[in-house]
């Protein structure tokens, strides 16, 4: 990992005297503060700045940098996320600077009563006037500093890779970096800014790229795809493809290639518990234990009858006691005796202990005494138990005649019952007759026999489900719509809708022309119509359905692979079944194959994120025409010594594809040489620091009074790189 | 403060002897929030149109539209895209892709739109 923190304090503050400056690299992802004259900077840390409460005091905090998670629990940072003090490349929170520049200073050791040395510190191309004077002021005011120079970090880098011989006096710097990339060329070793070109796209729009387009892939994961997460994936996994075009295609075709190429990254997966079948023990104890239970059940109800039954024996002796005491009574005492007991008459005392007598039976679980059978022989009994019934009318008393009445009804019920039993048997008898006809033919070719019940199967279905649309409206024939995107008018079955249109013709249609309404009985039917839904329909299930139930269970029967098709499942998608499965470990694991290389590719492509600007080939091209004059021998001189530094060269593959980028935009046979910075990370402090040992610093830097001579002097402040 | 905190030293000390004035002065409670001009109300101050065209600045240096064809490539899958729905507006590189398309919900639509800075914004 290029990118690494170092925020222990330094101790020997006092060591250095107040000549030697202070030099501090800016940049937008990474402040670096050390010494002039050293090689490395003392102290390193993320550009970023938290402000959150902490928990135990309630006071609100400055946290600088990147932190130990594991102590961020003492804080409540729920209003308080990381932020930078940039926009884009420029400097314009001085509050949060504020905040940085003071755990820069505290941890470089300072103590003293101000920052009592000159600092340089690095800025961006063409910084505007009003962020530059507010870091000259903060600087001036705050901290008290003597001497403050600005300068630019992929300048620096330069002279410093110039200083070591990797670069020339003429020539051009990319540096792509966290917010922005920049094109500066270099002429006597002075930095042009005329011909400098800048786009805004850097290593925060790969990782965001990758970000989104990995949470948009895995949805379900999408909260561990963390900023920092996709930072440590894109340094770790990115790289440059020499062509897209080409390199995708290896992709989509599978290749063995970009298969070696994709990377997985393996999510922690748990198995879901895998369920063990019970043992033989566990089963039988569970029975045993059932059937203790239904034992007791059984004992319980057996408890229950007994009682009844002895309580209703009880009844029982009671009523023919009193039948017998009522035999005892004399007939004029009878209703004296009768009206004690409860009961009005003798035949009602009997009817009581006949039902008494019957339920006993029932409790006791003997039969009826009504004997079934007696019914087929009636023919005989009719005469004994319908007498009035070949009786003619005229011979019968009032009371008879009522009698009579009451038996043809009794007959005629009966004779019913009888007919529609017998009907039933008989169709019994056809169904099994039919169905050992099935039998018979499947023994002959069950093949041929299943084939046929399948198809029969499957055009009943259709049929069923044709009537079933043809009700609702026929709204679902697509399947699309069945959940969602119904309209108002489709909601409504055929009969719901002619009964809703008669309801609106009766209420609006009335007082036209002649009411002739209800001089014919139909009229009337119209509030039958109007009463109800029509949806008896529905319940009782027409032949077909019964047909179709008919047929599936029968393939159910004998047809292992038949899998009956619920209502409404047709239409489900693919992506409603995955959802259902239980997860696997694939799910868990993140594929990472093409994001490899789209994410870096949008350096070359800023509009692939929407940014409407040239990319990291096409600037230098863009750069070298913003030069004042087509100097055929300055371009070939500048060209053949290019050189990437910033953050973003070190992905793989930058320098090949830069070089072929800018050969395809420049003349033909121009020299070409593409170079890396020693160290594309930390050659601009490195360049700064070189810058500010040198015994001239102090005429580049400039102090508070040149600072309050005003803005446009500041703005014409710049310094002279050739110095080193 | 904790014990754990003091010794590993991540707060910025309220009061610092190198400073002339300190933050907590300088920023009393509640008063940095929208304090600060944004990068665009600063380059809009700085009168760039006054100044003669060929002194570079922010704004000068911002590089231009490029002159390649513009790259279309599926904002699903990476490929390379020939086709458009032109209900979503999502790049697609061939029917697989287009089912999958067709299956994501309006506001992932709009988050892959939004990757390219194509999403409907309402405002």
């Amino acid at each position: 990992m290029p990118f690494v923190s170092k925020i222990r304090r330094q101790t020997d503050y006092n060591v250095f005297p107040s000549s030697v400056p202070i030099v501090i690299d800016n940049g937008a992802s990474y402040f670096r503060i050390g010494w002039a004259g050293e090689t490395e900077p003392r102290v390193i840390f993320r550009n970023i700045v938290q402000r959150p409460r902490h928990k135990a005091t309630g006071e609100t905090v400055t946290i600088v940098g990147d932190q130990d998670p594991a102590l961020m629990k003492y804080f409540d940072c729920t209003r308080s996320g990381p932020r930078s003090a940039f926009d884009s490349n420029v400097v314009y929170q001085f509050e949060i600077m504020e905040y940085i520049l003071d755990f820069a200073f505290d941890r470089l050791g300072a103590n003293g009563s101000v920052i009592d040395h000159p600092i340089l510190i690095t800025e961006c191309v063409c910084n505007p006037v009003q962020s530059r004077s507010k870091m000259a002021e903060l600087l001036f005011e705050t901290y008290g500093v003597p001497a403050v120079a600005f300068g630019v970090d992929a300048a620096f880098s330069y002279k410093y890779n110039q200083l070591h011989g990797i670069c020339k006096k003429d020539g051009i710097v990319i540096c792509p970096g966290f917010t922005t990339t920049h094109v500066i060329p270099f002429v006597d070793g002075e930095p042009v800014y005329k011909g400098s070109c800048r786009t805004n796209i850097g290593g925060y729009h790969v990782t965001d790229y990758l970000k989104q387009l990995l949470s948009l892939k895995y949805p379900f994961h999408s909260s561990r795809f963390t900023w920092e997460k996709a930072e440590d994936l894109k340094l770790e996994h990115c790289y440059i493809s020499p062509d897209y075009a080409s390199e995708v295609r290896k992709f989509q075709e599978g290749t063995k290639e970009a298969e070696e190429k994709t990377r997985y990254w393996q999510l922690p997966w748990i198995p879901p518990p895998i369920e063990v079948p019970p043992s033989e023990e566990e089963i039988a104890r569970k029975a045993a234990i059932r059937e203790k239970q239904g034992q007791r059940l059984r004992e319980m109800a057996e408890a229950k009858r007994s009682s009844k039954i002895n309580e209703m024996e009880n009844e029982l002796r009671s009523l023919h006691f009193l039948v017998n005491q009522l035999d005892q009574v004399e007939e004029d005492d009878i209703p004296s005796f009768l009206s004690d007991t409860g009961y009005a008459s003798r035949q009602e005392l009997e009817s009581t202990v006949s039902k008494v007598t019957q339920s006993l039976k029932k409790a006791r679980g003997e039969p009826k005494d009504e004997p079934e059978e007696s019914e087929e022989n009636n023919d005989s009994l009719n005469n004994e138990k319908y007498p009035l019934l070949n009786v003619p009318d005229n011979m019968l008393t009032p009371e008879q005649l009522k009698d009579k009445r009451r038996q043809i009804f009794l007959k005629t019920t009966t004779e019913g019952r009888l007919r529609a039993r017998q009907k039933r048997n008989e169709e019994e008898l056809e169904k099994e007759r039919r169905n050992q006809l099935e039998e018979e033919r499947r023994r002959e070719n069950p093949e041929f026999y299943l084939e046929e019940m399948r198809a029969q199967y499957k055009e009943v279905l259709e049929r069923v489900e044709q009537k079933k649309r043809l009700k609702t409206n026929g709204s679902s024939t697509n399947g699309n719509h069945k959940s969602g995107g119904v309209g108002r008018g489709e909601r409504l079955s055929a009969a719901q809708r002619e009964r809703m249109r008669l309801l609106t013709t009766a209420a609006f249609d009335r007082g036209k022309g002649e009411d002739t309404f209800g001089s014919r009985d139909e009229d009337w039917q119209l509030y039958k119509l109007m009463s109800k839904d029509h949806d008896e329909d529905d319940e009782r299930p027409d032949s077909d359905e019964a047909e179709l139930a008919r047929l599936s269970s029968r393939l159910q029967e004998i047809d292992p692979t038949f899998v009956q098709k619920a209502e409404g499942e047709s239409s489900q998608t693919s992506g409603e079944a995955q959802r259902a499965r239980p997860l696997t470990e694939e799910d868990y694991k993140i594929v990472i194959g093409i994001e490899r290389f789209r994410c870096p590719e949008i350096l070359f492509h800023p509009n692939l994120v929407g940014i409407d600007q040239v990319g990291l080939d096409e600037m230098s091209g863009a750069s070298i025409r913003r030069l004042p004059n087509g100097d055929r021998e300055l371009e070939e001189r500048l060209t053949s010594s290019i050189l990437m530094t910033g953050g973003c060269s070190l992905v793989p593959g930058m320098k090949e594809r830069l070089e072929s980028g800018i050969r395809m935009i420049r003349p033909c046979g121009s020299t070409i040489y593409v170079v890396g910075a020693m160290d594309p990370v930390l050659d601009a402090w490195r360049g700064a620091s070189a810058f500010a040992a040198d015994l001239n610093f102090l005429r580049n830097a400039f102090t508070k009074i040149d600072y309050e001579k005003g803005e446009d002097w500041l703005r014409r402040y710049h310094i002279r790189y050739n110095n080193l | 403060m904790e014990a754990e905190l003091v010794e590993a030293d991540i707060v910025v000390p309220m009061k610092l002897s190198f400073k002339k004035i300190q933050a907590y002065e300088k920023y009393p409670k509640g008063q940095s929030r929208g304090r600060w001009k944004h990068l665009k109300q600063i380059l809009q101050a700085e009168n760039f149109q006054d100044y003669p065209p060929e002194e570079p600045n922010y704004m000068n240096i911002e590089s231009a539209p490029s002159t390649q064809p513009c790259k279309r490539i599926c904002d699903i899958t990476g490929y390379q895209a020939p086709y458009v729905d032109p209900r979503t507006n999502l790049r697609y590189a061939n029917a697989d892709v287009f089912k999958t398309l067709r299956s994501l919900s309006t506001e992932q639509v709009q988050q892959y739109l939004s990757i390219r800075n194509a999403a409907v914004v309402l405002k």
